[in-house]
């Protein structure tokens, strides 16, 4: 096991990379061009919320039925959580976070400019002839926050540090059944690429010692992120094991990686490069078949559908993915949860049985 | 056997009976007369009309399957296209909002649940899955779809709910992508990526109807499409009169032929007719609240099962919800249509509903409308179901009072479910509004 695991905060990633003299971006979930914004002189640090922050403040702009991620995240930026950063860019994942990028831009008006990003619902090629020039605009807007228009050297250097880190990323998930770690402690580390410098996170994902995992029953995540932390203690505590992930702060952003090129086509082309998507709107038969084949790759026994509360995107597909994955014999498991920072024992108790009948 | 099912139960037996029914409705409303008791006028005569054209329509739907492709479409979508190509055309958005009216939508909303859809999607789309499911719809039976094609315009819901058509009829989905318009005017890249979506319906859309587009039909379809939005609105903008002669109660009860019929003459000249009758009722002073004290803007879509119930305790208070945010979606893109470049400015068209716009623009709408239609206040339908909606109206609320000085009233419910929906705690909100307004 890797004890000795250290990843450091969001706080003090910004402030070391604010100390280099690099300019910060806040970024909501959940598809984005890294090496573009880093291109640009940005790093991005990921706002998931976070878990734990009330709702009051952001419930000031939003009705009770929203998002928890969307509220939650407004009350963290009104509550100073996102003071001294340069830019709060909200890439149009879904009807929520329209709205909040909607908000934050015509209402709330945060002192470091929002920015938006328009991802296609499809695949097409005028999909990605679209993103090229979505991506174009994108670049505009931060180069007009900093004054600076990438040379080609500032985007081989960009393009150089986030495949690598990408790289690292793949090779991650690839190397999971040979590596000594707790699901919490894996990812944890998967996760820190959600605000870590690319050199930080290729050492970090170098780090974690070989070895046998722990075992339990092999279970599958889907879902839009696994907060908080603590589910895979108590999945851990339940003999489950997550083997696989669908997560759209995980896997979901593992992306194919291009060499060379325009990079704007080189980032449209990787963007929608990723498994299939709710939110990008692929078929539903097309991501019951990722699942089912990722689960038989990986040996998992059933899948754990993690949400956030009203995620629509998520919702649709869940009768629609059960039927699918139930006629391959594999058991589907929907949980809806607040990001209050624990879990119901209601919740865990649906987990519990879950496992249960996986034995 | 289907083309003469479509020949006896629709051309030749069911036509004419909805005719002589509506000539039953006419003599009904005729003999309607105003009073004091009745703080409404009576319905506008071409109710009779717009029912006997939206009931032809869903009696052709039970016969069309194998006489004519069928498409089910987003209410945002570009039909014109479609029906240049002879399509048959369901919104299923249109079709849940007849259920809600029709007080249908609470079961089939719970049989959706029952297999297994969330209670906190959208209203519609359960609506429809449930009458999917359960076979049961207030219009007897829709035509099975040959084509689907979503339009995000409206939000991006409609793409949720219409990948699961597509996995349960196995047809093609065809989707138009409109980028969401945070800023006042598109994007040049924008406009070019609508256009081309538009473009790429063309073959798909031929295919499965088996014949040829025709430029020229396509163009007299715009043009006719166009004509009908531009009497829509002009018929909604006679709401400026004072005192009304509609409300936005009335304006939801005839929108079904601007959503459903755009593009058919029979629509333009349904409208026609309707704009006529409201000059008529202008002409002799008569507004569709008998005592109109106090003029009231709408925000997001209507209650549907609660349309009746809520205008009649609206206007026993004086109040007439004059205009809606809602019904004026249909209209204030006329002037965008161009037939001579359709494609062109049916991008541009689709792109810029007020749905696709962001909550500052749609403040600055709802600004413009409180002026123009010398509003005493606003009620903003908190909609559960519509997010992209209602996502902004705390802050556009708050913008509304402080900028234009008029009351606004953040009303909690749902579009089609009553479950959502307390009676009780309406009322009461609504009451102390009405106190605000003569405050």
């Amino acid at each position: 096991m890797t004890n000795s695991l250290r990843c450091p905060t969001r706080a003090e990633v910004v402030a070391r990379v604010q100390a280099a003299g690099r300019r910060v971006a806040a970024v909501l979930p959940y598809h984005y061009p890294r090496a573009l914004l880093r291109a640009h002189g940005f790093h991005p640090v990921e706002v998931w919320g976070p878990p734990g922050v009330p709702r009051d403040e952001g419930g000031r702009h939003f009705q009770a039925y929203t998002c928890d991620i969307v509220v939650r995240a407004t009350s963290f930026l009104l509550r100073g959580g996102l003071d001294g950063v340069d830019a709060i860019l909200v890439p149009h994942t879904c009807d929520a976070l329209q709205g909040m990028g909607s908000v934050l831009g015509d209402f709330v008006r945060p002192t470091p400019p929002v920015l938006t990003l328009y991802l296609p619902r499809s695949r097409r090629p005028v999909d990605h002839e679209f993103l090229v020039a979505e991506l174009r605009r994108l670049g505009e807007a931060l180069a007009a926050i900093s004054g600076r228009v990438p040379a080609p050297a500032d985007w081989e250097a960009a393009f150089a540090a986030e495949d690598a880190a990408d790289r690292a990323l793949a090779d991650l998930y690839a190397r999971r059944e040979g590596l000594a770690v707790t699901d919490r402690e894996f990812y944890t580390v998967v996760r820190s690429r959600e605000f870590l410098p690319a050199e930080d996170f290729v050492a970090l994902a170098g780090s974690l010692a070989a070895g046998d995992p722990p075992g339990g029953v092999p279970v599958m995540l889907s879902g839009i992120v696994a907060e908080p932390l603590d589910l895979f203690d108590h999945l851990s505590a339940m003999g489950a094991r997550v083997v696989a992930d669908d997560l759209a702060s995980g896997r979901r952003r593992v992306y194919p990686l291009q060499d060379g090129g325009d990079p704007h086509t080189r980032l449209a082309t990787r963007l929608l490069g990723g498994p299939p998507d709710p939110t990008r709107g692929d078929p539903i038969a097309a991501r019951a078949r990722h699942l089912r084949e990722q689960m038989g790759a990986a040996g998992a026994r059933g899948l754990v559908i993690y949400d956030p509360k009203f995620c629509e995107p998520e919702l649709f597909d869940v009768p629609l993915l059960r039927r699918h994955l139930s006629a391959a014999g594999l058991p589907v498991l929907h949980v809806e949860v607040e990001l209050t920072g624990s879990l119901t024992q209601q919740t865990l108790t649906r987990l519990e049985a879950f496992v249960e009948t996986l034995r | 056997m289907s083309r003469l099912g479509h020949l006896l139960g629709y051309r030749l037996a069911g036509r004419p009976l909805l005719r002589l029914q509506r000539r039953r409705d006419e003599r009904r409303l005729d003999s309607l007369r105003s009073g004091p008791d009745r703080p409404l006028e009576p319905p506008l005569r071409s109710i009779a009309r717009m029912k006997e054209m939206m009931s032809g329509h869903y009696l052709e739907g039970r016969h069309a399957s194998g006489v004519r492709p069928v498409a089910w479409v987003t209410s945002g979508a570009s039909t014109e296209i479609l029906l240049t190509l002879g399509f048959f055309v369901i919104y299923p958005e249109n079709h849940a909002a007849l259920c809600g009216a029709r007080r249908r939508a609470q079961h089939l909303c719970e049989v959706a649940e029952d297999a297994g859809y969330s209670r906190d999607i959208c209203s519609y789309a359960r609506t429809d899955l449930g009458a999917l499911l359960s076979g049961e719809t207030p219009v007897g039976r829709l035509p099975r779809p040959d084509l689907l094609l979503c339009c995000t315009n409206i939000c991006q819901t409609v793409l949720y709910w219409y990948r699961v058509l597509a996995d349960h009829f196995g047809c093609p989905l065809v989707l138009v992508d409109t980028p969401f318009q945070y800023g006042p005017q598109p994007q040049p890249h924008e406009v070019a990526y609508v256009r081309r979506q538009l473009e790429e319906i063309v073959p798909v859309a031929e295919r499965v109807a088996g014949r040829p587009f025709s430029e020229q039909e396509f163009t007299a379809i715009v043009a006719r499409a166009k004509e009908a939005s531009e009497t829509w609105l002009e018929i909604l903008e006679r709401a400026r009169h004072r005192p009304s002669p509609l409300t936005a109660f009335d304006a939801f009860t005839h929108l079904g032929p601007i959503v459903d019929l755009r593009g058919e003459q029979a629509t333009t000249d349904y409208y026609r007719g309707l704009l006529a009758e409201i000059d008529r009722r202008i002409a002799a002073g008569i507004g569709a609240v008998r005592e109109e004290r106090y003029r009231v803007l709408w925000d997001n879509l209507p209650i549907w099962y609660r349309i009746g119930p809520l205008s009649q305790w609206l206007a026993a208070r004086g109040v007439n919800v004059v205009a809606s945010t809602y019904a004026h979606a249909w209209g204030e893109l006329a002037p965008l249509m161009d037939p001579l470049h359709p494609f062109e400015s049916m991008a541009r068209v689709y792109l810029h509903p007020i749905l696709n716009r962001s909550a500052g623009q749609k403040l600055e709408a709802m600004r413009g409308m409180v002026d123009d239609f010398s509003a005493d206040g606003v009620i903003l339908h908190s909609d559960r179901s519509c997010k992209p909606y209602s996502l902004g109206q705390i802050d556009q609320r708050d913008g509304l009072v402080n900028q234009t000085g008029v009351p606004a009233l953040l009303l909690e419910a749902d579009h089609n479910d009553p479950r959502s929906f307390s009676e009780e705690q309406a009322a009461s909100r609504l009451e102390a509004f009405v106190e605000m307004l003569g405050g």
